[in-house]
């Protein structure tokens, strides 16, 4: 990593060379015509806000439109005559209406059975039932595969199981194209596209006006470098990929927004956050390909696992603190926070296919896992990611049990916990006693709050125009409160809409659980969109006290390598979850591997 | 997926957790993002503690009342006038709440909802001056009339509710900012704005609110005879007059200001009925006067029974007027029972502000009747020769505050000339006699108020 990290900053540092002479004559141009900045600014304040609602809605409306149902991978016949379509990859049938198929008969339990097409075949497992599951006639002891024509009795009530009309491979194609054919989908990705680019060069000249001089020529030469790696990435995944890609979208325009905020505060580690950005591009691609198959992903899920705890003990044994939490390892040439990473191997260990789901009731391999990465999170004193796991936790164990009870007990135990650990530790302490109240101590414990709200005042709805803050001063303002250097600078709309992408995140998250091919990918995706919202609500509302400020970072945006490319990999782990395929593209097989 | 779709749901409730809170961070920015901008420390708009720039402040007729030249506040170049005014654009240290640098700090400093902070090339925007109703020479005027006195005078027009003249005393040269901790006897109370900020004892101008219950509650009110032999006993409590009145109605009494017939009335009315017309007449709440609220007025009669309740009819019991809420009521009674709630902003900015609120607090005919025997009062008690022209209908107070400080002096009432619909109050704090010393200082000031 150290060795890509070295090649590309020495490439990067020929640039700057040449750039800053350039540069250097387009700053004594800036302070000639400061009236054309002073122009510039008053427009693009208004086109900025504009262009963002505009990104946002054309990308999250063809997401969001109505699908036709999936069409059937094969059918069950029963004696009365009744054909039943299967529409998933994994079928869950019993007697409760929250089966995906319902048989309403006494002898059937709730659950009964899980039906799954696999590699092509299908398989039976029984579950809880009291009657068993017999393939011809023979009671099945483990999961059995289950040929076309074969007999599957529950209860008493037997079904034949029939292949589709078509093959699985048609059946994809079939099932991919009529979602798309009868849409509305007219809003077309790559116009969206030059619109987040359009945004990115406008926001990068207002920096570049309003720091006139003083620009730093890494300023100009990043932006040009992530808009080439844009379009490169878009080009790429127009090619290579049957999916859609509004995700992705959305994401550029955080990270086009990460920049300038990095831009106005830290213009010198500009580049680092591009490099950032490479990276998480780098293991959004590699995740995707890795998990595409169940298989694969069931096996990285436990090398993920394993590297996580390795690497929260090295973080206890050679962590370093900053700002009273210990989430530092220090590499010499790059330091990082391992606690960020941590994340998509906490997503993926908890995720489990619906068979398995639904025999094994308990979670203890899961529970035990999440216990030791919150436990090493407390010894880390790093309170905003305790939790941020926690309510993951409660996501995805109350995916995989539904047991209310049980999950209510966990967290009223936590609850209790969390109050005794603040109250041990005077840090985070601190933190709790001006919250609520942070004008009463708005120049000592309240400090960053109250600046942040006087930011955002005055702000206004359009902003003063990029580079033009002063919350751009305050330490960790471009972590922390990145929210009211963007209300501050770029103005409350657009604030909100990269609050409202993460809002979209999620609900986009439960959309795709609908029609998944299998509840591994459905806990994933939930998973790493539960990460994303606890992190912008604590981020955001933490920032403007309306919770304790805990210093956690707002993915995609907020400036720090680690947390970017953890946001990247946890994209993939959402974007896993979507089978979905643009029109007129090549389908592989249903399979995907 | 059915099951894991209803399960997933748990997410939705995070979200919707996130975006409550985002609502309520909105609902506090809307409310509040005024206020946050205007903390000293945004270098968008101070430097080292002082505004770095400011709109300019008028009066009705275009006079500079406050502008900011080469980064200093100026106010305007006469003392008289600038002291005058110094409660309505506020002194340079923010003192005064009420003040228009405080009040309107917002604007004044060119922010706003949209904008925020951002001017275009270093330039306040257009919509930071402001045009206040005010004025100057009219303020300039009545302070003079107060003469060194404590108290306030106000002028408005109760049909567009613009405030003429508002002027509280002691006040001082904004420009020459005295010791004020020096001379606390002299300054007490300096910063406040006594027409918005005070409550005073009303005393007899009260009366107006017990003739009006009993214009409506008590039947044949206009025939009615109310003895009076100079006092009265109820119970332990003795009320007096200055002289016996004999048998007076209640538009004698109302003249004489018959404090025993009043008495009476307040007892035949009782302590809800009472309660009802104070309450209307905008006692126990505040008016809000462009976004500045101002000083609550007590009167709480629920428990007063016998010798407290009489007292309560004649302004002596535990009540207390804001001056300004009170002239509002003499503009409800002038303007047919509408009140027309005051404003201090001309409506001349580029931002149109609220429509003034209009509130029926009397009926027509209840007002006709009060405003006809304010009249009287002033043709066979106050003396028509000394409001000569000005169709005067008014009520005197006196009202005794205890112990051997000298009653406070009111004059409240109205004009009822079409050409200059003015209401009007003047407050003289132990001022004494409330027809001679308030109505001296009200007929010089209005006599200057209907030239306008
Ligand atoms: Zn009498």
């Amino acid at each position: 990593m150290s060795d890509f990290l070295e090649n590309v900053k020495q490439l990067f540092e020929m640039y700057l060379t040449k750039a800053a002479d350039i540069s250097g004559s387009i700053g004594s141009f800036v302070l000639h015509f400061g009236v054309i900045a002073e122009l510039y600014t008053l427009l693009v304040r208004w086109v900025f806000p504009i262009l963002a609602v505009t990104i946002f809605l054309r990308c999250i409306l063809p997401l969001l439109q109505d699908r036709k149902r999936n069409a059937a991978w094969g059918y069950l016949n029963i004696t009365d005559g009744t054909r039943i379509p299967l529409r998933h990859w994994e079928n869950s049938i019993g007697r409760s209406n929250f089966c995906d198929i319902v048989i309403k008969v006494h002898f059937v339990s709730r659950n009964h059975a899980v039906l799954t097409f696999r590699h092509g075949a299908w398989s039976i497992a029984e579950i809880n039932s009291k009657n068993g599951v017999q393939v011809n006639g023979v009671k099945i002891e483990k999961p059995e595969t289950v040929q076309y024509g074969d007999i599957i009795s529950l209860g008493g009530v037997e079904m034949e199981l029939v292949q589709a009309d078509k093959e699985p491979m048609e059946v994809a194609q079939q099932n991919d194209t009529a979602r798309y054919v009868s849409s509305r989908g007219d809003i077309k990705p790559g116009t969206t596209f030059l619109l987040i680019l359009l945004m990115q060069i406008l926001g990068g000249l207002q920096i570049c006006f309003s720091k006139g001089a003083e620009l730093n020529p890494a300023v100009p030469v990043t932006f040009l470098f992530f808009i080439l790696t844009e379009c490169f990435h878009y080009i790429i995944m127009r090619w290579c990929s049957r999916k859609r890609f509004e995700p992705e979208l959305l994401c550029y325009l955080l990270c086009g927004l990460s920049l300038l905020i990095v831009a106005s505060a830290a213009p010198d580690s500009i580049f680092k956050q591009f490099a950032a950005i490479l990276l998480g591009l780098a293991v959004y691609t590699a995740l995707d390909l890795i998990i595409r198959d169940l298989g694969r992903a069931g096996k990285l899920k436990y090398l993920l696992a394993a590297s996580a705890l390795l690497l929260l003990i090295l973080n206890l044994t050679i962590g370093e603190t900053r700002f009273g939490a210990k989430r530092w390892i220090d590499l010499g040439l790059i330091s990082f926070q391992p606690s960020e990473f941590v994340k998509i191997a906490f997503v993926m260990a908890g995720a489990a296919t619906l068979d398995r789901l639904l025999t094994t009731r308990n979670m203890t391999a899961f529970i035990g896992f999440s216990a030791a990465c919150i436990g090493a999170l407390i010894l880390m004193r790093d309170f905003g990611n305790v939790l941020v796991f926690f309510a993951t936790f409660i996501v995805i164990a109350f995916m995989r049990s539904g047991d209310v009870r049980t999950i209510a007990l966990t967290s009223a135990g936590a609850v209790l916990g969390g109050i005794a650990v603040v109250s041990f530790m005077p840090y985070i302490a601190s933190r709790f006693a001006a919250w609520g109240n942070v004008w009463e101590y708005a120049d000592t414990s309240g400090y960053q709050q109250t600046r942040t709200m006087i930011a955002a005042a005055s702000g206004g709805l359009l902003g003063v125009g990029g580079g033009n803050g002063y919350l751009a001063n305050i330490a960790a303002a471009h972590t922390d409160l990145v929210f009211g250097m963007l209300c501050e600078e770029w103005g409350l709309l657009v604030a909100l809409t990269a609050v409202l992408i993460v809002v979209f995140f999620a609900s986009y998250a439960v959309f795709l659980t609908k029609d998944c091919r299998s509840s591994f990918y459905a806990i994933v995706a939930c998973g790493a969109a539960s990460i994303f919202l606890l992190q912008t609500t604590l981020n955001v509302l933490g920032s403007v006290d309306i919770l304790p400020l805990t210093g956690i970072t707002f993915p995609f945006v907020s400036h720090g390598g680690s947390s970017m490319i953890a946001s990247w990999g946890l994209l993939a782990l959402i974007k896993s979850a979507d089978e979905r395929i643009t029109p007129g593209k090549r389908t592989i097989s249903g399979e995907g591997d | 997926m059915k099951l894991l779709l209803k399960r997933s749901a748990v997410l939705l409730i995070f979200s919707l957790l996130l975006s409550l809170g985002l609502a309520v961070f909105l609902m506090k920015y809307f409310h509040s993002a005024s206020a946050w901008v205007q903390y000293p420390t945004n270098k968008h708009l101070y430097a080292s503690g002082k505004l770095v720039s400011s709109g300019t402040i008028y009066d009705r007729s275009g006079t500079i009342l406050l502008q900011m030249i080469d980064g200093t506040i100026e106010f305007h170049e006469d003392k008289t006038v600038r002291t005058a005014v110094m409660h309505a654009t506020g002194d340079l240290s923010g003192n005064v709440e009420t003040g228009a640098q405080v009040a309107f700090g917002d604007r004044l400093s060119g922010w706003d909802l949209v904008n925020g902070t951002y001017r275009f090339n270093d330039r306040l925007s257009s919509g930071s001056n402001l045009t206040l109703t005010l004025d100057a020479h009219l303020c300039a005027a009545a302070y003079k009339e107060l003469n060194g006195r404590k108290g306030t005078v106000g002028v408005y027009n109760y049909k567009t509710g613009e405030i003429l003249c508002m002027v509280s005393s002691p006040s001082f040269d904004p420009e020459n900012h005295p010791d004020v901790k020096a001379n606390p006897k002299k300054y007490e109370g300096v910063y406040l704005n006594r027409l918005l900020s005070a409550a005073y004892t009303p005393g007899s101008v009260f009366k107006l609110v017990t003739a009006a219950a009993a214009i409506d509650n008590i039947d044949s009110i206009d025939e009615k005879l109310y003895h009076c032999d100079g006092k009265l006993q109820i119970g332990e409590d003795m009320v007096n007059c200055l002289a016996a009145h004999g048998e007076v109605t209640l538009e004698e009494a109302l003249a004489d200001s018959c404090n025993v017939a009043f008495a009476r009335i307040a007892l035949e009315l009782g302590a809800d009925t009472l309660q009802k017309y104070a309450d209307l007449a905008g006692f126990n709440s505040s008016l809000t006067i462009n976004g500045i609220k101002t000083a609550m007025g007590k009167a709480e009669l629920s428990d007063a029974e016998g010798g407290d309740l009489a007292w309560a009819g004649i302004g002596q019991y535990t009540n207390t007027a804001n001056p300004l809420n009170f002239m509002a009521f003499m503009g409800a009674i002038a303007n047919d029972g509408v009140r027309v709630t005051p404003k201090i902003l001309s409506d001349r900015g580029i931002i149109s502000l609220p429509a003034t609120t209009e509130t029926r607090i009397l009926s027509s005919k209840t007002a006709e009747k009060l405003g006809k025997m304010m009249r009287n009062n002033t043709i066979s008690a106050y003396g028509e020769e000394n409001f000569k022209g000005l169709e005067l209908c008014a009520k005197s107070g006196t009202a005794e505050v205890g112990g051997v400080e000298k009653p406070h002096a009111w004059f409240a009432g109205f004009l009822a000339r079409e050409d200059s619909p003015l209401a009007f109050v003047v407050v003289i704090e132990n001022g004494g006699s409330g027809s001679k010393v308030a109505g001296s200082v009200a007929v010089n000031v209005l006599q200057a108020a209907v030239k306008i």
